[in-house]
């Protein structure tokens, strides 16, 4: 087994794009979620809007790509209306059914041949990131040159995209974390220990939710256009449901209503994905890993296997270290209702 | 700690085990003979490429080669329909022009209705393809169409009645939205696979039985219900392994909530890497010739599988309404501490409430499998359209679930008249938003704060 170039990789994605987009979703995750205490099971979505905002750009509107992220934030602004306005003033589960229910929504319009107008359909969107490349280029990062040293080598490419990705990381958590201080940020940690107090000082709690649904899904529009420029191409699979369900197994991983959490909990969700993922590759590349004459796991069974240690982690840290590694127990959503 | 830990394990050693349950041998299946049709929009872009979109939910028939219907599939979203054969012989596939998603038409050169002779299977699988360019021609809703889809909608609507009951009880009685109940439906479909395609081999000896042949092979009619005492064995390892025992933590519910969410991943990928990707058919009554009642055209199957739902929910709601246990479900989903406190067994309630939920997911996902085919995402894709549906008949209430799982599922087919089929699942959002605002509580949920 090749160790060297396991733990390589693994390093690399304890920094990679993967957990850049990851960690914006998280953090935009944690303020409805962590500080508000919303269950929003479609931050796929909102991550949707971002991608085919800036995609959009070019396959319909024909603008120019810098007006991508404002289209975004308005697909964004409008999405969370439509989460929002009916289940914010009932009971916590409802905005659950209704955000995964409009991420998968959203999904099926985006791929489909109706709308391939607008969407491109199954195929996506390519070609819309240049202007965003030309800058880097403009700045000395040469796009087909190798920078960094090993392990951590990237391409000019890749490097320009990760240094906005960190940069947007850095300004996301700073908001959050001066926001979260802010009297409007205490009205929100208020509102998830006992709505009804809130309410009885006067605050008007549904408008407050819908702010902090409306703002976590805009910092999320910028997860879902870190990985559209990261690709070069929007791909209306990479925003399925479950995406949502891993990016809050990160935040769980790294702590709820912390900022470190939302932060660190994708770099190491990645790190240990990718390092489970290539030794099981690793070790399933000569034939299936088996043990006497019991086949466990053939090479192709890999990627399922990795998703079902995602499953059992996110249930085994529900019941045991529900406040992730970095969290509080006492700043909990869970235990509202 | 070792408590704790002896708890986790638990847990684990449980999804494993429904993960490997079914033995690896439930993937020897993939050489079978069959005819794969696909559907490819070849819509033209700008620079004049060809896309190669799949065309989804676009209806193909297949019929023998004296032109008697056997049997008809929708493409799915990748747009394959697959017809498993018993042999090689004449066929002829047909695609219904009507099922083409609006504005769209078969590209010039492509015939509707191709013939495949026997002797053209070079391979097991035989793939036809359909190429569709965009026309202006939009689709006229005639009265025929309408019917044709009252009934798969009715049939729909059953289905998803009775894949919704035990979510909705569970709500009810646990106040847990359980997201892995998708899952719950999906394991009765594998578990109906199982018996039925793979068989077991170790029964073989069972043979001389009528419905099981020498391979352990259960015919559907004696699969379908042991895969209903299994999905009800599922349902008491899920109260008994996990649920029972962070209730009796006092484990708050949105935790028990987003635990679900785990559990589902967990199987979901467990069900893939047992079964893999492709959907494939259950072996009984698969190829069956449609009948004409007045405009419908429906296969003997789906009229007993529509009659069958039909009775086993009047049986439900009958068993709510009339006998002791039922009153006592429903008194626990009303109000948990005044059943307690008139001296109902709680615990056991919920139990059985888990593994009669159980089992009648199993059967719908059965039944599903039996209409459609059996995938590892079967149950996920259906329980969006079963939230739907509760939320329209009210969370909580089983006599919701059973009214609004149907009108979700009648609903969801009729709207295909008006929207693509690949979008059917849409209008069902629509019926969800507007339930939340106009009337929160559902049609039969009682008028109290649900916020």
């Amino acid at each position: 087994m090749d160790w060297v170039s396991i733990f390589e990789n693994t390093l690399k994605a304890f920094v990679g794009i993967n957990a850049v987009y990851f960690a914006i979703a998280a953090l935009g995750l944690n303020v409805q979620f962590g500080y508000t205490g919303l269950l929003n099971f479609g931050q796929a979505g909102f991550m949707a809007c971002g991608a085919y905002g800036l995609g959009m750009t070019s396959h319909y509107f024909d603008i120019s790509f810098w007006w991508g992220p404002f289209i975004a934030l308005g697909f964004a602004v409008v999405l969370g209306l439509l989460m929002g306005v009916p289940t914010l003033r009932l009971r916590a589960d409802y905005l659950a059914i209704v955000t995964i229910a409009a991420a998968e929504i959203i999904r099926l319009i985006v791929r489909s041949v109706r709308f391939k107008h607008f969407f491109g359909g199954s195929d996506g969107i390519n070609g819309f990131s240049d202007a965003f490349r030309d800058v880097g280029q403009d700045l000395g990062i040469q796009p087909a040159s190798d920078y960094g040293i090993r392990p951590l080598e990237f391409t000019g490419r890749q490097l320009w995209t990760l240094i906005i990705g960190w940069l947007l990381v850095a300004l996301f958590g700073l908001v959050v974390y001066l926001l979260m201080r802010s009297p409007w940020g205490r009205v929100l940690k208020a509102i998830r220990e006992d709505e009804d107090a809130v309410r009885s000082l006067g605050k008007n709690v549904y408008w407050y939710k819908m702010q902090s649904l409306i703002l976590g899904g805009m910092i999320g529009t910028f997860a879902g256009m870190m990985l559209a420029l990261d690709r070069g191409s929007v791909q209306p699979d990479n925003y399925s449901r479950d995406v949502t369900f891993y990016v809050l197994t990160a935040l769980v991983l790294g702590g709820v209503a912390k900022v470190s959490g939302s932060i660190v909990g994708p770099m190491l969700f990645w790190a240990v994905f990718q390092f489970v993922d290539a030794v099981l590759r690793e070790a399933s590349k000569s034939g299936p890993i088996r043990i006497g004459d019991l086949t466990l796991i053939e090479s192709t069974q890999v990627g399922p296997v990795n998703l079902m240690l995602i499953g059992a982690s996110l249930m085994l840290l529900m019941v045991y270290r529900p406040q992730g590694l970095f969290g509080n127990r006492k700043e909990m959503a869970f235990d509202g209702r | 700690m070792p408590k704790r830990l002896f708890q986790g394990l638990l847990v684990l050693v449980m999804s494993l085990a429904a993960a490997l349950g079914f033995a690896s041998a439930a993937m020897a299946q993939d050489s079978d003979l069959s005819i794969r049709v696909q559907v490819r929009d070849q819509q033209r872009d700008e620079q004049g490429r060809p896309d190669n979109q799949p065309v989804a939910g676009v209806t193909i028939v297949l019929a023998d080669g004296q032109g008697t219907e056997l049997q008809r599939i929708e493409t799915d979203a990748e747009g394959v329909a697959l017809f498993p054969l018993p042999a090689k012989a004449d066929y002829v596939v047909t695609l219904v022009e009507d099922t083409l998603p609006d504005g769209q038409s078969l590209s010039e050169g492509t015939v509707v209705e191709q013939r495949i002779p026997a002797d053209s299977f070079t391979t097991s699988t035989r793939t036809i393809s359909y190429f569709t360019g965009s026309s202006q021609s939009a689709t006229q809703s005639s009265l025929e169409e309408v019917a044709q889809l009252t009934a798969n909608g009715i049939q729909l609507g059953l289905i998803l009645a009775m894949c919704s009951v035990g979510l909705s009880l569970i709500f009810g009685t646990t106040g847990l939205t359980n997201f892995a109940h998708g899952e719950m439906v999906t394991w009765g479909a594998l578990m109906a696979y199982l018996l039925n395609v793979t068989g077991l081999g170790f029964l073989g000896f069972l043979g001389f039985l009528p419905l099981i042949d020498g391979d352990g092979r259960f015919q559907i009619l004696l699969a379908a219900p042991f895969a209903m005492a299994l999905g009800a064995a599922l349902g008491y390892a899920f109260d008994w392994g996990i649920f029972g025992r962070l209730r009796r933590r006092g484990i708050g519910l949105i935790t028990q909530m987003v635990l679900t969410v785990g559990l589902s991943i967990l199987l979901r990928n467990a069900f893939l890497f047992q079964f893999g990707g492709r959907t494939r058919p259950l072996k009984d009554y698969t190829l069956q010739q449609a009948i004409e009642i007045g405009p419908v055209s429906v296969t003997p199957r789906d009229i007993v599988i529509t009659l069958l739902s039909a009775v086993i929910l009047v049986a439900v709601a009958m068993t709510l309404q009339m006998t002791r246990l039922g009153k006592a479900t429903r008194a626990v989903s009303d109000n948990v501490d005044l059943a307690r406190a008139t001296g109902i067994d709680t615990q056991r309630v919920i139990r059985i409430v888990w593994m009669a939920g159980g089992a009648l997911a199993a059967l719908g996902g059965v039944f599903r499998g039996m209409t459609e085919q059996v995938g590892f995402e079967m149950g996920s894709n259906l329980l969006f359209l079963m939230f739907a549906g509760i939320t329209l008949g009210g969370l909580g209430s089983a006599f919701g679930a059973l009214v609004g799982g149907f009108m979700v599922g009648l609903f969801v087919e009729l709207a295909t008249l008006v929207v693509p089929s690949e979008l059917k699942n849409t209008p069902a959002l629509v019926v969800l938003i507007l339930v939340l605002l106009l009337r929160p509580q559902g049609i039969l949920g009682k008028a109290q704060r649900v916020g």
